[in-house]
Order: C-alpha cells, then structure tokens, then sequence
C-alpha cells in the first residue's frame, strides 16, 4: 500500500511498483489504513506530510494496535532530518525523496522478507 | 688762811643754789617746812610766806592725778627712809602735777626727788634737805622716746609685715656675700625654696646657678656706687623642680642704707614677668607668622581712621592699587573703576552697619589696565557704637576672575559640545556604547536606553547584559570577555528584549581604544539593529525552505516516472531510449542536489543543521563514494591512494556529502587533467583525508575565502564553471560542526588539494600508517 497526497508521486510510485510486479494498492490518504482490520496490507509506504495528517501519528497507532503492529512501515519524507522522529514513531525504515527506485526496491524487498 | 664762809654767806648759797631745796623738820607727820630757798620757790611757782612753817603736804595739795595719794604716802616713806637710814633716799620719776597760779588748773609735773637727812652733834637726824628735782622734761623726753620706740617698733611690725606679705619678690642681702637678711616668700616661691632654704645664707650659695649671670656685679654696682638699678624683662636662668629655667624678671635693686648712710647690702624687689614675656615673645612669632603669611599670599592690609580719614597700607596694598609705594586714602579712591564706585559706596554703607566690609571692585593702574581686587575689613566702634577704624585686607583676584571667566566660557563651550554629542548619539539609530579596561561599560547613548527600557545608570557596569535574551546572554558576555583579553575587534549577535515588546536582533562591534600613553582604557562600540535583516533572512530562508521542499515534490514524482520509464525501455530492448533515460535520471540527481544545497545553507544559517551521529568505517564510504563518482566522469581516473583509517563516528551521509562534493570540485576543476587523487589516512589520531587535483588551482588571496557562502570562482572564468557556490561552505560547516577542520593547498595553474581531518574513533586492525609523508 502506497500512500501520499501528491497526485505525481503517487501516480509514479505505483506505475513503478506495479511494473516491478508488486500488487500495489494506491491512496492519497494514508489514515484508510486505520481502518482496515482485515485485508492489510503486506506493507505500507507511508509520507509523512500530507494534508492535515502526519503519517508518524498513523504509524504510532498501527504499532500501538496488536493487530496491526507486525505491518511494515516504511516512511517517506522530503526532509532527511525527519528520519531520527520517523524511527521514533515506530516505522521500520525512512526514505528520503526524490528517493531512487533502488533503494526503494531493497527497502521493500528487505522489509516483505520478514 | 682761806677764806671761811661766813653763815650769812651759807644762807646765801642756799638761796642762790639752783636745785629748788626744802628744808624740812622730821616732825612726822606733818613734816614741818622749815625754809625754802628761790629755786624752789621758782620751780613751785609759790611764795616763802605760804610755805614756811606750813606741813609740807599742806602747801601742796593731792594731786588730782594721784587718786590713790600714793605720791604722799611714798613722800613719806621716803623721809621715813631718810630719817632711819640716815642717808639720801631718792624717789625717782614721780608725777606730781602743780596747780597752775591763777587757775584751777593743773600742770603736769614730774620730779625725781631726795631727802637727806641732816645730823646734829648727837648723830641723830635735824632735819631733812629735800629737793625735788624737776625731771618732766626728762619724763617727757623718756616718754617721747618710748613712745617713738614703740612706734618703731610698730612701724617695723607693719613694715614686716607688709613685707612678708607682699606680692612682689622682696629679699634684703647685707655685706658682699650678700647674704639673705630678709626674704619674702614671694621671692622664695619665684625661686622654688623655702624662707628657711633662703635666709641668712649668702644667696649665691643657694642659688647656685645665678653666679656668673652678672647678677652679682649689678649687685656690687649698687652696693658700692649706691646708684639703683632697674631690670625690665630681665632674664635669669635657675634650677626650678629640677630643670634649669630661663626666667624673666622686672626688678629693682636698692641700696641698704643704715643710719649712718653706709650702705651695707642691697633692697631688691623682684617680679616674675617669664608669662609675659613668652606671651609677648608668642604674639610677636604669632605676628611675624602673619605678616609673612600675608607677604606670601599677596594680601595687602589696610588700617583706615574713619574720623581722620588716615589710611597706614602695605606696599602690597599700594601694588594692588597700581602704585609703587603706599599713598594717601584720596589716591587710592580715585583710581577704582567708574562703574565700580556706588558699588563700593554701598559696601561701606553696609560695612559701618553689619561690622563687615566686603566687596569686589576693579581698579585701573596707571597703564590702563584693569584689576580686580577684594576687599574685606573689620569695622571697630567705640564706647558709642560709633564706627571709628576699619581694619582688613585687600587681595588682587584679577587672576581668580580671568579664571572664572574663561572657565565659564569653556564650560559653555563644552556643554554645548556635549548637547551636540548628546543630539549626534541620539540622531544615531544606533546604539552606542563605551566600556573600561575591566569590561564594565560606561556610557551608553540614549538610543540603546529607548530600545532596552533600562534607564542610563541601570547599563553601567554588567546592567546591559539584562536586556539581552537570556539564551544568548552567555554568549554574549563570554564573547565580549575574551575579546576583552585579546583586545580584538568584538563582535557577536544576540536578542535583546525590545521596548516594544518584541525580540529585537543586534549586532555589537567594539574596538578596543588606548590612552595618550599606550595604556588600554576600553572599548568603544555600536549596536545596530539589525531585526529587519534577520526578519528578511529569516523570511528568505524560510522561503527557500519551503521553496526546496516544494520543489522536491515534482522532482520526485519526475524521479519515479524517469526511472521506471528506464526499466521499461531496457525491458524492451530499446538500450538507447533507455540510455537517454538514464541520462535524465543523472540530471534529475543534480537538480535534487542543488535543490539539497539550497536547503543545507538555509539551515545552516538558521542553526538548524541536525547530524545523525554513529559509527561507520571511513575507508568504507569512502570507496563507496568514489566507485559511485567515477562513473559520472569518463575523463578522470580517480586513483585511490589509501591508507587504514578506522571508525569515525559522525553522519555518513553528511560526511559523504562533503566527500562528494569535494570530489565533484576536483572533476569540474579540472577539465584539462585526467586523474584525481583521493588520499585516506591517520595522522595525529585524526582521520585524513585530501583529494588533489592538478586543475586551475586557487589564486593565494583567494585561499582563505574559498569555503565563503556564495563563493565562486570569479573572473572571465565565471561562468564557464557552473554551480551555486554554496558546496564548500556547506562542506566547511559539516566538517567544523563534526569537530574537525578543512582546508586547502593550492598553486594557481597547476592544481589544489583539498583536505579534512575528522576525530578518529578508533582504528581498524591494521596499525597507524605513515600517511602522506
């Protein structure tokens, strides 16, 4: 799962994804994760800043929640000084943007492992 | 034969004989008078007739003197005595007064009287020859004498007397020893001894130490020549209660004349004047001190006779005046300043009123220059509260006026400088200030008291650091402090807390100022606001914070689609699209660099550089790095010249950043070279490293300011050689933010090297190298 409000980003990532041959589900609102008891997905790709939401906050609670603590988060952010609160709120791993696909691919390759 | 004498002749002598005789019959008690001769008749002033045959006692009647009739019954005795002794028997010195003739009056009458008896043949007495001799002249003389003895005696009493008694010293010294026949204890205190000490011993054997004081030859001089000498103010020096004393004396000596008219020793009469004289001697130095005080400080005085108009002054009184010697009251009058005169006329006025005079005027001199000079006096009255003399002083104060009058115009003169000062510093929207050597500051202008809120006197000292924000007051002080010591330019930002309720920014410089004499006396200095700049700064790195974050958005949104487009393209075989792709990728890259320097400067700026600090191996990264960076140039071979390194503990993706960037520098720097250096290594337990490259090199002035914001290479070269000039001074911030140091050797037209040093954690296995010896 993929969330980020910019329409571009979103849009990118998830043509990449898809074409590297994941089932990518894609929202620019991140807090629909929340609400999924069932049905999670294998891992979510969370930004940090969208519109009215901070994705540390989503983070927190999907690791707070039994149910949902074991879901790999990785977040993103446009700032590399976040990664420190990133981590602190519980994610699995930060990436920075513009982020290369590399990276991303080892990143989720890693995490989907576990 | 002689002559015999014939009775007749006996009766004869009897009646001529001058003792007055009776001749008595021893018929007691009667006592018969038998004859009387003239003598007696004449001294009892009676006749024969009222005598003869009468008892004696019956012609003399008791005296009315003789109350008791002792002279009668001792008349008797006597004849008693006559009769049975049958010699003389006189009774002496009787009164016996006698009735004066033709009066009931008595005259007093003495006699000294004898009854001798007369023998017949038989032996046996006849009769009795008594004759009284009249003796009161004698009696009367006696008595005189007496009298005057006593009186002399009296008299010497009084004299004695007075003498002891006197207040003033009085000794008398007889014979040429003069010993102390008489001493008063007057004298005997003056001399510190007892009347006992003193008398009868010469008195130069008591007071030993006035031999030799010529004391005893005005002595002698008196005694011999009996001319008197008179002694005023005279010294003497004698031992009193053990010391020896000079001792002033008034006194006379006078010869000791006895009745005879010799002189046999000396009077003296002596006071002890010592008081005096040292109270004259006091007055005298006290006097002399004051003319010369006077004489010193310049005074003139004055003593002016209001009744006679006479004037005695000084020559300094006459000098003050103009003139060369002292001159009467009118000349002195006539030269005092026109203007001045009712002045002076009102003074006088005021003087005979209050007792004071006192006034200043001016006076010409005879080369028409003007003085000025005080005058002061005493007024003296007499019994009728009339002002009779004055008595003062006069004192030339051209000089104290002058002064006066220049140090008022100086005065002016500076407190207009000071208004024009005080209007410059406060026109100033600066903030001026003036510190000691100490660093306590002295002066602040009224721009900083309006923006602190603190009045003048609460800046003085340490006052000034409570207006500033408390996080940057220790900065701020330390700063100034240690500029202090060296004595270097100061400089350094803090907030200070605004009247107007707001932070405001400053920015303090001070330079440090010395004395005429090489000495530092502190420093002077500004502070400028500088809030709108900051406000501006703050606003433009917000901006750019906000701008590269925005910009990073579309970037890595175009970052996803190029990248994915690359893949898709070498799926399907299409390896030039997909190279073109690439290509775009690679720029994409620099623009997200750019966009990221961008951001690091404006955090920089804003102290908001935050480093994720751990441990990683530096040789590591740097391999990394540059297997990564050889790929962006086909040119250059970057040639790895390593030594071990060890673990650093710092960001490694900021501290790769810096790696980049120099190694970056060193490709576009060198367009003409083909290989770059990257040297690795330990030295003094730092990790080293330097990439040198033989490019354009650096000029010399130019060496210290290549890690500058903004810097770039300038000249005609300016833009052959892209960048925003902001990747050393990123670099040089990272590197000093993780406690190492950067910096730059370089030859102009042959190439630079461009070196770190970072903190070596610890090495790795392989021991310390010699690192670019």
């Amino acid at each position: 799962m993929v969330a980020d409000d910019d329409p571009g980003i979103l849009d990118a990532v998830c043509i990449m994804l898809e074409f590297e041959g994941y089932n990518v589900y894609c929202t620019p609102n991140g807090a629909e994760v929340l609400n999924m008891d069932s049905n999670l997905p294998d891992l979510l790709l969370l930004d940090i800043w969208m519109s009215g939401i901070d994705g540390r906050d989503i983070c927190k609670q999907l690791k707070q929640n039994p149910n949902t603590k074991k879901l790999p988060v990785v977040l993103i952010s446009a700032s590399r000084d976040i990664e420190r609160s990133a981590l602190a709120a519980g994610a699995d791993d930060f990436l920075a943007k513009p982020f290369d696909i590399n990276d991303l691919l080892n990143k989720i390759e890693r995490h989907l492992a576990n | 034969m002689s002559k015999s004498i014939p009775e007749s002749g006996y009766k004869a002598t009897f009646n001529n004989i001058s003792a007055a005789i009776l001749l008595i019959d021893i018929d007691a008690p009667s006592y018969t008078i038998l004859d009387v001769n003239d003598a007696y008749l004449t001294a009892t002033n009676s006749t024969r007739e009222a005598l003869v045959g009468k008892s004696v006692f019956g012609a003399f009647p008791a005296n009315p003197s003789d109350e008791e009739a002792k002279n009668i019954k001792m008349t008797i005795f006597s004849f008693e005595e006559a009769i049975q002794t049958k010699t003389t028997h006189t009774m002496s010195d009787y009164r016996y007064d006698i009735p004066i003739r033709g009066t009931d009056e008595f005259e007093e009458r003495y006699w000294t009287t004898s009854n001798t008896p007369v023998l017949d043949e038989y032996e046996k007495v006849s009769y009795l020859i008594h004759s009284p001799a009249n003796v009161t002249e004698l009696i009367k003389l006696r008595e005189k004498e007496i009298a005057s003895v006593e009186a002399i005696k009296n008299h010497r009493q009084q004299l004695y007397s007075t003498f002891m008694q006197a207040p003033v010293g009085i000794a008398i010294l007889r014979g040429a020893e003069y010993v102390v026949d008489l001493i008063n204890p007057t004298l005997c205190e003056i001399y510190t001894r007892t009347v006992e000490e003193m008398l009868g011993k010469s008195i130069f054997d008591v007071l030993v130490h006035i031999r030799g004081q010529g004391f005893d030859r005005l002595l002698d001089d008196v005694r011999l020549t009996g001319v008197p000498f008179k002694g005023q103010a005279y010294p003497a020096t004698l031992l009193r209660n053990g010391k020896l004393e000079t001792v002033y004396f008034d006194f006379v000596y006078e010869p000791y004349r006895e009745i005879d008219g010799t002189i046999s020793g000396v009077i003296a009469v002596a006071t002890e004047v010592t008081e005096q004289v040292t109270a004259k001697q006091l007055i005298e130095e006290a006097e002399e001190r004051a003319r010369l005080a006077v004489d010193a400080v310049g005074l003139g005085t004055y003593d002016l006779n209001l009744e006679t108009g006479e004037m005695i002054t000084t020559k300094i009184f006459a000098n003050i005046f103009g003139f060369d010697e002292p001159v009467p009251r009118a000349d002195y009058v006539s030269v005092f300043h026109a203007d001045d005169r009712e002045l002076r006329t009102a003074a006088h006025a005021e003087a005979e009123v209050s007792g004071r005079l006192f006034y200043e005027a001016r006076v010409i001199w005879p080369d028409k220059s003007v003085h000025w000079a005080r005058i002061e006096g005493k007024v003296y009255y007499d019994a009728a509260l009339k002002p009779i003399r004055i008595l003062g002083t006069l004192l030339d104060i051209t000089a104290q006026k002058q002064a006066k009058e220049d140090q008022q115009k100086l005065m002016a003169l500076i407190a207009e400088s000071e208004e024009l000062l005080r209007n410059i510093t406060t026109a100033a929207p600066t903030g001026l200030w003036m510190s000691d050597e100490q660093g306590n500051i002295t002066y602040v202008n009224q721009t900083w008291v309006d923006w602190t809120g603190l009045c003048y006197e609460e800046n003085l000292a340490d006052g000034w650091l409570n207006s500033i924000v408390r996080e940057d007051r220790e900065k701020a002080m330390e700063k100034f402090h240690n500029d202090l010591a060296n004595r270097t330019v100061y400089e350094v930002e803090f907030r200070i807390n605004h009247t107007d309720g707001t932070k405001h920014w400053c920015v303090a410089t001070g330079k440090p100022q010395y004395r005429h004499d090489g000495t530092f006396s502190g420093y002077i200095g500004s502070c400028v606001d500088i809030t709108e700049q900051k406000n501006l700064q703050q606003q433009k790195d917000d901006f750019i914070g906000i701008a590269s974050h925005e910009l990073k958005t579309p970037v890595t949104s175009i970052k996803a689609y190029t990248q994915v487009l690359e893949r898709m393209l070498l799926k399907k075989g299409e390896t030039k699209e997909a190279g073109m792709i690439g290509r775009m990728d690679g720029q994409l890259n620099r623009l997200t660099s750019l966009i990221g320097d961008l951001l690091d400067v404006t955090k920089i700026n804003s102290g908001k550089l935050q480093f994720n600090d751990r441990d990683f191996e530096f040789n590591d990264l740097v391999k990394e790095l540059v297997e990564d960076l050889q790929r962006t140039t086909e040119k250059h071979t970057l040639i790895e010249h390593f030594f071990p390194t060890g673990i650093v503990f710092g960001d490694k993706e900021r501290i790769g950043q810096v790696i980049t960037n120099l190694i970056t520098n060193a490709i576009k720097y060198s367009p003409q070279a083909d290989r770059i250096i990257i040297h690795t290594g330990i030295k003094n337990n730092e990790v080293n490293l330097c990439i040198e490259d033989f490019g354009i090199g650096i000029e010399e002035d130019k060496l210290n300011k290549v890690f500058e914001q903004f810097y770039r290479v300038s000249g005609d070269m300016q833009h052959t050689f892209p960048g925003l000039g902001l990747g050393l001074y990123i670099s040089s911030e990272i590197i000093k933010r993780e406690g190492g140091r950067i910096w730059v050797t370089s030859k102009h037209g042959v190439g630079s090297t461009f070196c770190f040093a970072l903190p070596l954690k610890y090495k790795t296995k392989v021991q310390q190298s010699k690192f670019m010896e």
